[in-house]
């Protein structure tokens, strides 16, 4: 990776730029491919600082070596809180309800409930990431704070931002389902860096093998949980084949492209890291890694799609645009985690001192 | 260099020195424990009979509350036997050490859940010698069991389940029974020797035995959360309001993980105390597992939340109703009980001093179990007695058979319990060697 490096004032102002570029392009006519990006992307970057918060919380290691990479993420949090006010402060017309509120979901509770969630998620996020970066034994109850607020924000994301699309559609696994699925998004992520870094971290950590290895257990457990949750909801709703509920799925399976969107997500999340990473060599390959978390990830933007799509008009330029846009956000993050994230810096200086 | 050796020595034999100490002469104490189980399991047996023989009007049994306090019973035993696998097998996945302290006990937990389980559907059939019409027999006269239905799904679950578990708790335990053939004199040692299978602790055979659990541990994992997603198949896929919910898989789970380790809880401390098993059982393993009982908690909780809450958002009264009424209908005090049980008292362990307080601990692992099982027979009971028909609406009592029945259970459960802590290595002693 080529190092480019931002201040904390020039990736605010690149933020700003972003979120500027994708309001335009959400609010002129993209707003289904805006709600996509930003669930994915808010699965992604909370569950990567979720992923090290469980790292931390159980004393594991896994995740070690990537945890400044990881925590990066913290700084795009704000972001998404903001293109969430931008995507639907001028109209809640992307919702059926909106035209019958209730009492849960009405525009004021809607927006401040789901605002004052992401607020409180980044701020416990940054707490924590700066805690767990200095490896502070405080750094535990940051990460259950945070962890809470990640479970209460996915849920919400899964309830509020997805379901109500489909209103009165109710699927009561959905808020479980998005917050594992955004740890799994996490690890892929993680999967990824390591692809990307495994050539710096192999001469530099020592224990980077084994961090390598554990990755790729904890991507091959977390596709057969994720397998798992996925059947468990779809086996109910096929089966008790109530008129209300099973719409759900035959919207999505019997139209194209929700179908083949439907299979690819299936094959990505589940078939290829299951089948790939059976094999013990596989999980300690950074190039098969990386590779798997890529599928991974792309079946996950697949699957959000085949959510939105049906209740809501998405154009696919829009949103590879959008998503080049929050990548490119993202990966300057990863480069300039040193000035955004000080403890990463006095760390690294720490290092080369020979200072623990 | 010479004196390291002699130490490791003197560590390892005292290990086995005391784990195998369990296997000595047992009191009076134990035996009038023995004995009292006995008559429990006994008295389960003698209802059953009276059951088979007299008919299912004996259970409290009506219309509509066709599943009672018996399918309770099964849900709660298969669910106690989760947490035997869970902490044996994903502990030894993840390399958590204080595994070691509770796998042994854990694993022959599920063994015995599972076989207390399993007499509950056959209870429940009242005419047990057609129990056959569950199991996947050859269909030459065109009689196959509905492959649709769950409560095939259950046989074949419960099945593996059982299975794994006891290959598992077996494979586990063959270095420890050399040991003991090594150890113990006479027709005892003898006895052992036949069932460590030829064991020598050559180089290969730790390979290959290393490999094999390795691989049952791995299997094992999804299998645990397999079964108690298809016992809560067993009510989800009805459209009964109430079950037909698709958070029940990773809810049944859960709360199946929750109560085994309260169980493994209450099964430790005091075998801990009983057989001085202190140096090896610590606080600080069992302060580890209470985090596993507060987790768990807190996702049973969090289903509490969405279930009640999405009861609300969505548009269907009857799903609303249920809701309601199990909060504040006939059973409001049973579903009271389980709230402070399952979701308040547990949050005590956020506090260190009580995670390490075994006395609460023991307690707590008490209530949690009557939390748990009150937990089912609300879901189960108040959901038959609240349909879609006001109608055919109705309400549930437990006669005094069921109830002996249930009393029984947990003798016969306690008395496989007894027996196996006299009879087998209660801690994996080649693994407590490993890490000293």
């Amino acid at each position: 990776m080529t190092a480019v490096s931002l201040s904390r004032g020039k990736f605010f102002l690149l933020q700003l730029a972003v979120a500027a570029a994708l309001a335009l392009l959400g609010l002129t006519g993209g707003r289904g491919a805006l709600l996509v990006s930003l669930v994915f992307w808010t699965a992604l970057a909370q569950g990567s600082v979720a992923v090290v918060a469980v790292t931390d919380l159980t004393g594991a290691s896994w995740t070690g070596p990537l945890r400044s990479e990881l925590l990066a993420a913290v700084t795009m949090l704000p972001l998404l809180a903001a293109l969430f006010l931008l995507l639907l402060w001028p109209s809640l017309d992307l919702y059926s309800w909106a035209a019958a509120p209730t009492a849960w979901l009405n525009r004021p509770f809607f927006l401040t409930r789901n605002l004052a969630l992401l607020a409180a998620a980044a701020t416990a996020a940054c707490l924590f990431a700066c805690r767990s970066l200095r490896q502070d034994p405080a750094r535990v109850r940051f990460a259950v704070a945070y962890l809470f607020l990640f479970v209460a924000c996915q849920s919400l994301v899964a309830f509020d931002w997805v379901m109500s699309l489909a209103y009165p559609w109710v699927s009561s696994m959905l808020g479980a389902y998005f917050f594992v699925e955004a740890l799994y998004a996490g690890l892929a992520l993680a999967g990824m860096l390591a692809f990307l870094l495994d050539r710096q971290r192999r001469e530099a950590e020592a224990d980077w093998p084994a961090a390598r290895r554990d990755l790729g257990m904890l991507l091959f457990g977390f596709s057969i949980l994720w397998g798992g949750l996925f059947f468990a909801q779809f086996l109910l709703l096929w089966y008790g084949n109530i008129p209300e509920e099973v719409q759900f799925v035959v919207e999505r399976v019997s139209a194209s492209p929700s179908r083949e969107l439907c299979a690819f997500f299936l094959a990505a999340c589940f078939a290829v890291p299951f089948l790939i990473l059976l094999s013990a060599r596989a999980k300690r390959n950074a190039g098969i890694l990386g590779a798997v978390s890529l599928a991974v990830l792309l079946g996950m933007l697949a699957e959000k799609l085949v959510f939105v799509l049906p209740a809501v008009p998405v154009r696919f330029g829009v949103l590879l645009a959008e998503n080049a846009l929050l990548l490119a956000v993202w990966l300057l993050a990863v480069q300039s985690r040193e000035r955004l994230l000080p403890e990463v810096g006095g760390k690294a200086e720490d290092r080369k001192t020979g200072r623990q | 260099m010479r004196g390291e050796e002699q130490n490791i020595t003197t560590a390892t034999g005292r290990v086995e020195k005391d784990v195998l100490a369990a296997l000595g002469r047992p009191g009076l104490r134990y035996l009038a424990g023995v004995g009292l189980c006995a008559l429990l399991a006994l008295m389960l047996f003698i209802l059953w009979g009276g059951l088979a023989l007299r008919g299912l009007g004996l259970s409290g049994k009506n219309h509509p509350v066709g599943w009672a306090m018996l399918i309770t019973n099964f849900v709660f035993w298969v669910g106690i036997a989760h947490s035997g696998t869970l902490i044996s097998a994903v502990l030894y996945l993840f390399r958590a050490r204080f595994r070691t302290s509770f796998n042994r006990s854990a694993e022959a937990m599920t063994v015995f859940a599972l076989l207390v389980a399993s007499l509950f559907p056959l209870i429940h059939l009242g005419r047990v010698w057609v129990f056959y019409y569950l199991l996947p027999y050859p269909s030459e006269r065109l009689i196959w069991p509905n492959f649709r239905s769950p409560l095939v799904w259950d046989v074949f679950a419960v099945t593996t389940y059982l299975i794994v578990s006891l290959v598992f708790f077996y494979v586990g335990m063959i270095p420890d029974l050399a040991i003991a053939r090594r150890r113990l004199p006479g027709l005892r040692g003898r006895t052992y020797g036949l069932l460590s299978l030829g064991w020598q602790g050559t180089v290969l055979q730790w390979r290959h035995y290393g490999r094999l659990y390795l691989f049952l541990a791995a299997f094992a994992t999804p299998l645990v959360a397999s079964v108690h997603s298809i016992v809560s198949w067993d009510f989800a896929v009805s459209i009964v309001p109430g079950w037909h919910t698709t958070i029940f898989a990773p809810y049944f789970v859960a709360g199946a993980i929750f109560s085994g380790t309260a169980m493994v809880i209450t099964l430790t401390i005091p075998m801990r105390r009983w057989l001085r098993l202190e140096p090896y059982i610590t606080v600080d393993h069992f302060e580890a597992i209470a985090k596993i009982l507060l987790f768990t908690s807190l996702i049973i909780t969090y289903t509490y939340l969405v279930e009640h809450g999405l009861s609300l958002y969505g548009n269907s009264p009857f799903e609303r109703d249920q809701y309601l009424y199990r909060a504040l209908g006939d059973y409001r005090v049973l579903f009271a009980i389980m709230i402070v049980c399952n979701s308040l008292l547990p949050l005590t362990m956020f506090v260190r001093r009580l995670r390490r307080n075994l006395a609460w601990l023991f307690i707590l692992g008490i209530l949690v179990n009557i939390g748990m099982w009150l937990e089912r027979f609300v879901i189960i009971v108040a959901s038959l007695s609240h349909d879609y028909d006001p109608y055919a609406w109705g309400t549930y009592n437990f006669s005094l058979v069921e109830f002996g029945i249930t009393v029984g259970s947990f003798g016969l459960f306690f008395l496989f319990f007894l027996l196996f802590v006299r009879l087998l290595p209660v801690l994996s002693m080649t693994e407590i060697k490993e890490h000293q």
